[in-house]
């Protein structure tokens, strides 16, 4: 039982990640592979601290970072407004529901040719794209979230003598927090993928592309371990965004609330 | 602890296997197929079927695959003989380590810099304008350095316009209208954009090169070509047979190439008969493109003479 307990403990991943390291390095070394199919721990970290220290990977890395932020207020506010005149209307709740029946399982990877022709290729692009895969989980997790909101809570506000926007505010987005985070985690993850296969597809738009443009420039230029570097960093910030942003929010409010 | 060995084990076999597949051995050859008028020999060849005549009883599987990034990773994975690439993404191949070297040239095709009326020379794009073009370190990308180095001695200074687009995509943006006011492409592309009223091409790709090149070769694995000296012979020949047939017989290979290709068939005679489209086995300008390369930084040592990056029946001309 001492390894179960072992395993509870928040350092966990830590121990995993340890292992699958361990369980590569022995492939890489001993296994007959080819080192330009899988290069050691110590060329891919080579290849990170060098990209690192000249700068390109920070600056990469932020210009996604701030591609995605943007992308994501923008998804969330237009998610809001959606959702919020769907409570307000039936009539609008149901043109939502057609949008999301359509847009949803679209993927934006599938619209890029029509992007090209719309907006072009530049930032606005990528942005369009990301605001796409956005909105429509954002959408239907905030109106799962109105629509699990007891009856009674209604009724408190209309006491209260609540504007339909003062309801919103003070009585419908607190209780149906649970909700919108998952909703915001589905969507940052879904708009991280899209911001980085996005500039993968189109490259740098102007001086210096995103991390997806970093992977890519390292495969046309067949370094290998760069390509591994560049999954690395993507890795750590969703595990950074996860287990910290995430994390903290959800500590200071639904666990403190008791919600979930 | 032995639950924790047993888990450490798994995670190994299941690394390991998924990585040591080989393909299958036995008289194959696997061949990367591509479209374009650049690659015509081989689907003459495929269509033609030259190399079943010259190496009776060989099975062929015809890969599709569609950029050179993907036939070199193919190549590393042993997922492939034979590929056809344009000579810079070879020589970053051989520089990172791939057992690989050219087999044959295969053509030289029209490529170019076609650009809107507003851009009458290099000097004019603006830090707004962007420049499409298949991938950096494409044969595109490195001719346009080699403009760039002839114009303001400054190889990398359109780098930051850059958007990587594949030939279709650079097309439709180009003539969407949007930032991309230029786009570096080759047939039949190049042709295309040309047709249309309000573009022109700044530069070809002869006048940034400074001469004649080898726009695609064929390339095949040291072990193919090691350990099959007669298919690998035999392709070769098939090759020239292919190259010969198109050259000999233009009408005819149009006609074969139009039903593969869609096209019509005037307007495939018209590319392949082109003056400045050439089917040839002469590797040409390798030792240039080594060379511009290696001084511009994208190559650390490049190559040092063309036979170092040839197979022995390679005549080349630099």
């Amino acid at each position: 039982m001492r390894i179960r307990e072992f395993f509870l403990k928040p350092y966990s991943k830590l121990v995993w990640i340890l292992l699958m390291m361990l369980a590569w390095e022995l492939v890489a070394k001993f296994a007959p592979v080819s080192a330009l199919a899988f290069p050691s721990l110590q060329q891919i970290f080579k290849a990170l601290f060098d990209s690192i220290k000249n700068g390109e990977l920070v600056y990469q890395m932020l210009f996604s970072l701030t591609l995605i932020l943007e992308g994501l207020f923008i998804g969330v506010v237009l998610a809001f407004i959606m959702s919020f005149l769907s409570v307000v209307s039936k009539v609008f709740e149901s043109f939502t529901d057609t949008c999301v029946s359509i847009f949803h399982p679209l993927p934006g990877i599938a619209l890029l040719p029509l992007i090209i022709l719309w907006i072009g290729t530049g930032t606005s692009a990528i942005l369009f794209v990301i605001v796409h895969s956005v909105l429509w989980p954002m959408i239907l997790n905030m109106n799962a979230g109105f629509k699990s909101i007891p009856d009674v809570y209604r009724k408190i506000g209309d006491n209260y003598e609540f504007s339909r926007f003062q309801s919103m505010i003070r009585i419908f987005i607190p209780a149906a927090l649970t909700y919108l985070l998952a909703g915001l985690k589905i969507s940052w993850a879904r708009g991280w993928r899209a911001v980085i296969s996005a500039e993968m597809i189109f490259g740098a738009s102007g001086s210096i592309g995103g991390i997806g443009w970093y992977i890519f420039n390292r495969r046309v230029f067949m370094d290998t371990a760069g390509v591994y570097a560049g999954i690395l960093v993507i890795i750590a910030v969703g595990i950074l965004v996860e287990d910290f942003i995430f994390g903290k929010i959800e500590k200071n409010t639904i666990k403190k609330w008791g919600l979930s | 602890m032995k639950k924790l060995m047993l888990v450490i084990l798994m995670v190994m076999v299941l690394f390991s296997t998924a990585c040591t597949q080989t393909a299958g051995e036995g008289q194959t050859i696997r061949i990367a197929e591509q479209y374009g008028i650049a690659y015509a020999p081989v689907q003459i060849m495929k269509e033609k079927g030259f190399l079943e005549e010259n190496y009776p009883g060989i099975e062929i599987s015809w890969e599709q695959l569609s950029n050179t990034a993907a036939i070199r990773e193919a190549m590393v994975a042993d997922r492939l003989d034979v590929g056809f690439m344009a000579i810079p993404p070879f020589l970053i191949g051989s520089e990172n380590g791939m057992e690989w070297k050219i087999a044959t040239g295969l053509s030289s095709v029209p490529t170019g810099l076609v650009a809107t009326d507003a851009i009458q020379s290099l000097s004019d794009f603006s830090e707004s304008d962007r420049i499409a073009l298949p991938q950096p370190g494409s044969v595109q990308h490195i001719l346009l350095a080699m403009a760039c180095d002839r114009e303001f001695s400054d190889p990398t200074k359109l780098d930051n316009n850059l958007v990587t687009l594949s030939h279709p995509d650079g097309m439709s943006a180009l003539l969407a209208g949007g930032e991309i006011t230029a786009h570096f492409t080759s047939t039949p592309y190049l042709q295309k954009e040309l047709a249309e009223t309000g573009f022109h091409e700044i530069i070809s790709g002869q006048e940034a090169f400074g001469g004649q090149f080898s726009f695609i070769v064929g390339v095949t694995t040291n072990k193919f070509h090691d350990e099959n000296p007669e298919l690998y012979d035999a392709f070769v020949k098939s090759v020239q047979e292919a190259i010969d047939f198109i050259n000999q017989n233009p009408q005819e290979a149009a006609a074969i190439l139009a039903d593969v290709y869609d096209l019509s068939e005037e307007e495939l005679l018209t590319y392949i008969t082109a003056e400045d489209t050439d089917y040839s086995q002469t590797v040409k300008g390798i030792q240039t493109f080594s060379d511009f390369m290696v001084k511009t930084g994208y190559l650390e040592t490049g190559i040092s003479n063309p036979e170092a990056a040839t197979w022995e029946n390679v005549v080349y001309e630099d």
